[in-house]
């Protein structure tokens, strides 16, 4: 606050001088015509006035200016004279130009602030928008797997006795699997919550590739034991910046649709490219592709297949890939090669140097 | 054995603690459960337990300040549950003295080797020293610390000096999570540089020598942002040293 006020001290005294210099030189060289004279010292009101918050400042600067003129350039020279010709209507004049460039001013800065005030609070209302979305499509996804666990223990609770063993095996197994999909969710949806803590941008630290690999592979196969993948990385001891928790979830979650959507048994191919100052992981599976058509769309969270059902939670994990990728820094793509389906993300390696050892 | 160990388990969710007491109890363990901290440090003051299973989301107190608290007047173990994103709070509880952590939700499986892990180291320390002699194995690899011989399928592998003692290292804690700050001050002595860049160089190239794929381990996991973890010693007293 007090800051604003040596500023506006500052632009008004500044404007004035300059003001009082001008009209020095003029008053010498031009003989004495106070009409210029009064002229600068209504420019100098008006930039005052401009420049300034406020009206206090501008009345100020009238006040001098009539002043100013009074004493420096009219007869009497350096005495105040109040008894001049027209005196109270230059002296209207002086401030009612002040007081209304004051206000236009003001009331511009005050428009200006509005309507910074509603762009804001339209972007807010904008991601307000795409996160309830986010989060009707998450209800929507996380009902159903809710549903089936819901409904299969209290039929293995109230039916117990009639089912077989076979049954009871089977409502266990189903509960299992859908308690994993919910898990596999939530670790997603937190992912989330670490990178928009500070302006979509991530924490990084050096981590060595391989070993996110090795610990992203390793928690896939938790839940899918059968899952086959070859690595195929450079021999190279390999650093990159990344948040390790985030790149190993777009990992687990590109595998897992590798294993669970590719329709095939056959292994995944995991390639891992050294490139001049960038890192490049190709995903490829060998099942069903994908589809061209979706392809344009596939990270907004809207890929569908004919079978739907199958695909749940499939468009949410792949947008949360693109997403954390994407705080990276980096790039992610998904095209079809001949066989089946690939997936592509790339980091950038560290500015500075290079990371051989 | 007759003597049953005890397990005490401090953890505020009603359900995780019943499906953990069952798992233990079906398992000859003695389950001993407290839901809040307090009651907690009570049992553990009162009933001296073999293993301490540790939540450190609890209602009434830091779970942290457990660990402080019971590391000064004893070594019991304390594997502490954790939640898998909060990699900070694993390693200082790890640096206050916990001796492993296991990450919700886990598998049974998973928390029973973590258990039988911390439940051999604090025994070796106590009761027989020449298990430090015993060489470990695992699969095909052997490591047999009197000879200072590492061995994979029969055939002699060889470390540098520095790759050996972190080899030996982690395989005398075989089982149990070892920080990067716990194997820096172990190998290159207490005034080792923070940096842990050197001890990764050094991993990378242990795994390129003992890992048919050093992208997927079967000997020495990473777990990132914490440490290192050699899977657990097979403890087959009977089978002597290769080579």
């Amino acid at each position: 606050m007090k800051k604003l006020f040596f500023r506006n001290l500052g632009v008004t005294l500044l404007c004035l001088i300059i003001a009082t210099a001008l009209s020095f030189l003029f008053f010498h060289f031009g003989r004495g015509n106070s009409a210029n004279i009064a002229l600068i010292y209504i420019l100098a009101l008006i930039l005052t006035a401009l420049n300034t918050q406020g009206y206090l400042f501008g009345i100020f600067a009238s006040l001098f200016c009539v002043a100013a003129v009074n004493v420096f350039f009219t007869y009497p020279f350096f005495k105040m004279d109040f008894s001049l010709d027209g005196y109270p209507v230059t002296f209207v004049g002086m401030l009612a130009i002040s007081l209304i460039t004051s206000t236009t001013t003001t009331r511009m800065k005050k428009q200006k602030a509005i309507l910074e005030e509603r762009d804001k609070k339209l972007a807010e209302a904008d991601k307000e928008r795409i996160r309830a979305n986010l989060l009707r499509a998450i209800s929507h996804d996380l009902r159903t797997p809710l549903t089936s666990i819901i409904g299969s223990s209290a039929s293995f609770m109230e039916d117990y006795e009639e089912l077989t063993e076979e049954d009871r095996l089977e409502l266990v197994s189903n509960i299992n699997e859908d308690a994993h999909w919910l898990l596999n969710m939530v670790e997603n949806l937190l992912t989330v919550t670490r990178i928009q803590n500070d302006s979509g941008k991530v924490r990084k630290s050096l981590e060595v590739v391989e070993e996110v690999v090795g610990e992203a592979i390793n928690r896939v196969r938790k839940r899918h034991p059968d899952l086959v993948v070859n690595v195929d990385m450079p021999e190279d001891f390999l650093m990159i910046p990344m948040d390790a928790t985030l790149i190993e979830q777009v990992m687990i979650n590109l595998l897992e649709n590798a294993f669970l959507h590719s329709g095939s048994d056959a292994p995944v191919n995991l390639v891992i490219e050294n490139q001049e100052d960038q890192v490049a992981f190709h995903i490829r599976d060998y099942g069903i592709g994908l589809d061209e058509a979706q392809i344009p769309y596939i990270f907004e969270g809207k890929y569908h297949s004919d079978n739907t059902d199958s695909y749940r939670g499939i468009g949410i994990g792949l947008s949360i890939c693109k997403t954390i990728i994407t705080a990276h820094d980096g790039t992610i793509c998904a095209s079809n090669h001949e066989k089946g389906a690939e997936f592509t993300f790339i980091l950038p390696k560290e500015k500075e140097t290079e990371d051989d050892a | 054995m007759t003597h049953k160990f005890t397990v005490l388990i401090i953890e505020d969710e009603k359900n995780i603690l019943a499906f953990v007491g069952k798992v233990l109890k079906k398992h000859e363990y003695r389950v001993l459960c407290a839901d809040n901290g307090s009651e907690g440090l009570n049992l553990i003051h009162s009933q001296c337990p073999d293993v301490i299973l540790l939540d450190l989301g609890l209602p009434d107190m830091d779970g942290i300040s457990i660990i402080r608290e019971v590391r000064t007047w004893t070594s019991t173990p304390i594997i502490v549950i954790s939640a898998r994103s909060a990699e900070k709070e694993k390693v200082s509880a790890l640096d206050l003295g916990a001796d492993d952590y296991i990450t919700k939700p886990f598998g049974t499986s998973e928390l029973l080797a973590r258990i039988r892990a911390s439940l051999r180291h604090s025994n070796r320390l106590i009761t027989d020293s020449t298990l430090y002699i015993r060489p470990y194995q695992s699969g095909g690899l052997c490591l047999d610390f009197s000879k200072r011989l590492l061995t994979i399928d029969g055939r002699e592998i060889h470390l540098t000096p520095i790759e050996y003692k972190i080899v030996a290292f982690l395989a005398q804690n075989s089982g149990k999570v070892m920080t990067y700050a716990s194997i820096l001050s172990n190998v290159w002595g207490p005034y080792a540089d923070d940096d842990n860049k050197i001890l990764r160089v050094n991993m990378a190239n242990i795994r390129r020598k003992l890992e048919s794929d050093p992208a997927q381990p079967q000997y020495i996991f990473t777990e990132v942002g914490v440490g290192y973890r050699m899977k657990e010693d097979e403890f087959d007293t009977g089978d002597p040293a290769q080579g």
